[in-house]
């Protein structure tokens, strides 16, 4: 039948065509191979926010002192995404940067997972619409606060500061939401407050309508949110590789911070190679103010965990039916005094 | 007017007029945060610039091909035999209805977890979106076959192989080629749904990452705007289907 024949052999080309032109545009089927790599890479999972900018500027430093691969950043648009990878498919991504809570959570449901060390300290903050009237804790009676999940640490900063004044969840109304869609939700007045990492909190203030309430590091000064955490098969089986990337994002956290100049570079290879976001959203939050969010002291300590743990206990997040060394493997992480920054400034 | 410029500009003036609206809607809404049509040429300008348009849209247009042209290879033979055994029919059907109405979104943790974070996740959920239809399409279209081509073929001595080759399926083609038709339409409607997974290209990819990447709304609607404008080409190809003599004959019984 004609028919038939000319449709099979239209449908054959077109799915070559377009397979062809799918490996030559986007998986660099035709691209020569670097010849540096010899060893078979393993993916750690990331979200553009700056909670995860470690995993970035770790694999970017790597990259261009010509060093062996370390890992192959992956990078996830949400929470949800980003776990199923990591408990669905541990091979291809052994370790990922995760919620605290949420990691402490998969523990707590039998996950064979050790958190080995932070990816930052501080950088969150409750921001409200500038023409509100929200100006202290205790004004958010009744309003709504957009969160961005069940087990996320801004949940429990808020638990923490309603605390303070005497409030509870129950005096305000939260809806959980992916972290993009705060700033529009925020400028539509649809909720009264949102928090989450930056920078969408900057972004608010960037644009004009957002006005903070408070910042982490002023509330609660350390705050964790985001944990590297490891399949428990990878640390028995690649102990080695684990050290390489925990030493990397070790130094790499300590050159974010050692200076200004570095921050800004930062800022610009991040956002362009990695996030696909405006820079000027990354320098700003990263310098305005400088320490709005941290990246030198992040060997995971007892004391931080045991505190997130009881609050979050409190608030009904865990149950806390796992202790600290079900969940943390602090062998790996060093001592964040003798860390040393990476020794690497970008060309110009 | 003769016909033909009548047809080419009508459309014209319809899309002039809503894009009017839309930009006197933002205009007069004073927000922001969602892009006047300029804005959103503007973006897409931003994109060709970048190399990225062409690039998603091959990355879309990849998954998309491979996840119907998989549905049609599987629905269509499932349908025509679920269409004229009825054990099978019956053995199969409840189950192809309890599949049929649960949402590729649903199928996401599932696809991860099966297939990783790289293309074949997003093909298995466009395949799963488009199967349904034509193997429901396929199979209503021999059930509904007119039965005096089956008693005719059986005078003349037809049955087997031959039966199905020269009288079945060239009967049931005309329903089975609306039913690919409608099913394409669907599986190009979930690639945004499909690329929410970690990809890092595509049209649904472009509008999960511009949310990513602050106030870029310009970028959603260039996005949206792609997935439409691709979707009307692919049907004008598919109507093609059509004009196939072997098709066609079937549309003259009606």
């Amino acid at each position: 039948m004609k028919f038939i024949r000319t449709l099979t052999i239209t449908l054959v080309s077109w799915l070559t065509a377009i397979t062809l032109l799918h490996g030559g545009l986007n998986l660099d089927w035709f691209a020569k191979k670097p010849e540096n790599r010899q060893s078979q890479t393993f993916g750690v999972g990331f979200l553009p926010v700056t909670c995860h900018l470690t995993c970035p500027v770790t694999h970017f430093i790597n990259k261009n002192l010509g060093e062996r691969d370390m890992f192959q950043p992956m990078r996830f648009s949400g929470f949800p995404e980003l776990k199923e990878m990591f408990l669905g498919r541990p091979k291809e991504m052994p370790a990922t940067f995760i919620l605290a809570p949420m990691a402490i959570a998969l523990r707590e449901q039998g996950v064979k997972i050790k958190i080995v060390h932070l990816g930052h300290r501080d950088g969150s903050a409750v921001v409200v619409h500038k023409d509100s009237g929200i100006f202290q804790t205790q004004h958010l009676r009744g309003k709504t606060v957009a969160i961005p999940g069940r087990y996320a640490n801004q949940r429990l900063i808020l638990y923490r500061e309603l605390k303070k004044v005497g409030m509870s969840f129950a005096d305000i109304n939260v809806v959980e939401m992916p972290p993009p869609d705060m700033p529009a939700a925020l400028q539509s007045r649809s909720v009264d407050a949102i928090t989450s990492g930056e920078p969408f909190m900057g972004q608010t203030e960037l644009d004009g309508y957002g006005r903070t309430l408070w910042q982490a590091k002023d509330v609660w000064p350390g705050f964790i949110s985001c944990v590297l955490a490891v399949q428990e098969d990878a640390i028995r089986d690649h102990r080695d590789e684990i050290q390489r990337l925990v030493n990397g994002i070790a130094a790499s956290g300590k050159w974010i911070d050692q200076s200004m100049g570095h921050r800004m570079d930062a800022a610009q290879f991040v956002a362009k190679n990695y996030y696909n976001q405006n820079p000027r959203l990354l320098s700003y939050v990263l310098a305005k103010p400088p320490d709005r969010v941290t990246y030198s002291r992040l060997a995971p300590l007892r004391a931080d965990f045991e505190e997130i743990q009881q609050l979050a206990k409190e608030a009904g997040m865990l149950q806390g039916t796992v202790r600290f060394e079900d969940y943390v493997d602090d062998t790996f992480a060093p001592d964040p005094a003798a860390v040393q920054p990476q020794k690497f400034e970008v060309q110009k | 007017m003769n016909r033909r410029v009548l047809h080419f500009i009508l459309p014209l003036i319809t899309a002039a007029v809503a894009l009017g609206a839309w930009h006197a809607a933002v205009r007069m809404s004073g927000s922001d945060i969602f892009p006047t049509p300029l804005e959103v040429l503007r973006g897409l300008g931003e994109l060709v610039q970048r190399g990225l348009l062409l690039k998603y849209i091959v990355a879309s247009l990849f998954r998309v091909s491979w996840g119907f042209g998989l549905a049609v290879l599987v629905g269509v033979p499932l349908g025509l035999v679920l269409g004229w055994f009825r054990p099978a029919y019956a053995a199969l059907n409840p189950f192809i209805q309890i599949l049929r109405p649960i949402s590729p979104i649903a199928w996401i943790p599932v696809a991860i977890l099966w297939f990783g974070v790289k293309d074949t996740a997003p093909v298995f959920l466009i395949f799963l979106a488009s199967v349904f239809p034509i193997t429901v399409s396929a199979m209503a279209a021999v059930q509904n076959m007119q039965q005096v081509y089956l008693r005719a073929a059986q005078n003349f001595g037809l049955s087997g192989f031959p039966l199905f080759r020269r009288v079945i399926f060239p009967a049931a083609l005309p329903q089975v080629i609306t039913g690919i038709r409608i099913a394409l339409g669907v599986a190009w409607l979930v690639v945004v749904a499909a690329e929410m997974i970690a990809v890092d290209s595509g049209l649904g990819y472009l509008i999960i990452d511009a949310r990513n990447a602050g106030k870029r709304y310009d970028l959603v609607v260039a996005g949206m705007v792609m997935i439409g404008l691709i979707g009307l080409l692919l049907d004008l190809l598919v109507r093609r289907l059509e004009k196939f003599d072997e098709v066609r004959w079937g549309y003259g019984q009606r």
